[in-house]
């Protein structure tokens, strides 16, 4: 029976995804890193086929910083002699990651789909997965420094941040209408005519 | 290049109701060694911009840019760390056009402006940068 609700972190302080209302008919369960792929590899013998997504999520208020979604489908049988075709099932495995330099199992191995997920997660997460035979960013150019999706990591860049040009900081004082570069049509008619010698 | 949403704009504006070919722009090559303007139409990723400047540097002289829409101009509503903030960071741009994504009156317009800048100029870029 699917649970109502995602099981929270026994000892944590405040879990937000437990507090959340589910958004479908899921089974939602959750297991500690060390169980992570023992897990994962009876539910595909169960018939789990299908790994849907790797999701990440970022909870700096929370013992467990790191949280790891692995989103499973079990597709309904599609046998033109079955009396009943079944309905597909839905599982959601989180798993809670933490520490300075945080890492999971990577199970490219058991779904072929989990290699660019977990890219993704390592590139926006900072999330390593041990096991991976190509463990680089997908998204940001490759030698990016910084995982945007941390919730420390600033809207804007790391650059644009630290830099001390006004207009790299924000844009309320560009107004409307300018180029950025401040090369307008006015300007350019301007030059022509100097150059018309006008 | 047609990158994003704008890219829908500019092949519009190569439908008949627009029809950019009656300007001359008829034919949009497919290397930037053919190519004499380069419209850049969406919003470019970091990742991209190598790339931009790439085919801009492939290009052979004269060239010109028009910079297409608010995300080409100035990265538009994408005030973050993976856009670039206006093209003109990476490459000379003779011609904005604001909008998101801009009519395709608009681009025809800056098509315009382009052959104004040329009648008037001559080699790409020299009479906007001077």
């Amino acid at each position: 029976m699917p649970s109502t609700q995602t099981p929270p972190i026994a000892g944590a302080a405040i879990d937000p995804p437990s507090l959340r209302p589910p958004i479908d008919d899921a089974f939602i369960e959750r297991v500690e890193p060390e169980r992570l792929r023992a897990r994962l590899s009876e539910l595909k013998a169960q018939g789990f086929s299908v790994l849907l997504d790797v999701g990440g999520a970022d909870y700096p208020e929370r013992t467990p910083r790191f949280d790891v979604v692995y989103h499973l489908l079990k597709l309904p049988v599609a046998r033109a002699d079955a009396k009943e075709v079944g309905t597909p099932v839905r599982v959601r495995v989180l798993c809670g990651v933490d520490g300075p330099q945080p890492h999971l199992s990577s199970v490219m191995d058991l779904w072929k789909s989990a290699d660019w997920a977990e890219r993704e997660i390592f590139d926006l997460f900072g999330i390593c997965f041990d096991g991976h035979t190509d463990l680089r960013r997908i998204q940001l150019p490759y030698d990016w420094e910084g995982h945007p999706l941390r919730k420390d990591y600033p809207t804007r860049g790391q650059a644009r941040e630290r830099s001390p040009r006004p207009q790299f900081a924000n844009k309320m004082n560009v107004q409307a209408g300018t180029p950025p570069s401040g090369r307008t049509l006015e300007a350019l008619q301007e030059q022509v005519k100097k150059a018309r010698g006008q | 290049m047609g990158l994003a949403c704008c890219a829908i704009e500019m092949m519009t504006v190569t439908s008949a109701e627009y029809d950019i070919a009656r300007l001359g722009s008829e034919v949009f090559r497919s290397s930037p060694r053919q190519a004499d303007l380069m419209i850049v139409s969406g919003r470019v990723a970091w990742k991209m911009a190598p790339v931009v400047k790439r085919l801009y540097d492939q290009m052979a002289d004269p060239k010109w840019v028009i910079s297409m829409g608010a995300c080409a101009s100035s990265g538009g509503i994408f005030d973050n760390y993976a856009v670039v903030q206006g093209i003109d960071t990476i490459v000379p741009v003779d011609v904005y056009v604001p909008g998101c994504p801009p009519t395709p009156d608009g681009l025809l317009y800056a098509v315009n402006l382009i052959q104004q800048q040329i009648r008037e100029g001559g080699r790409g870029g020299i009479l906007a940068r001077s």
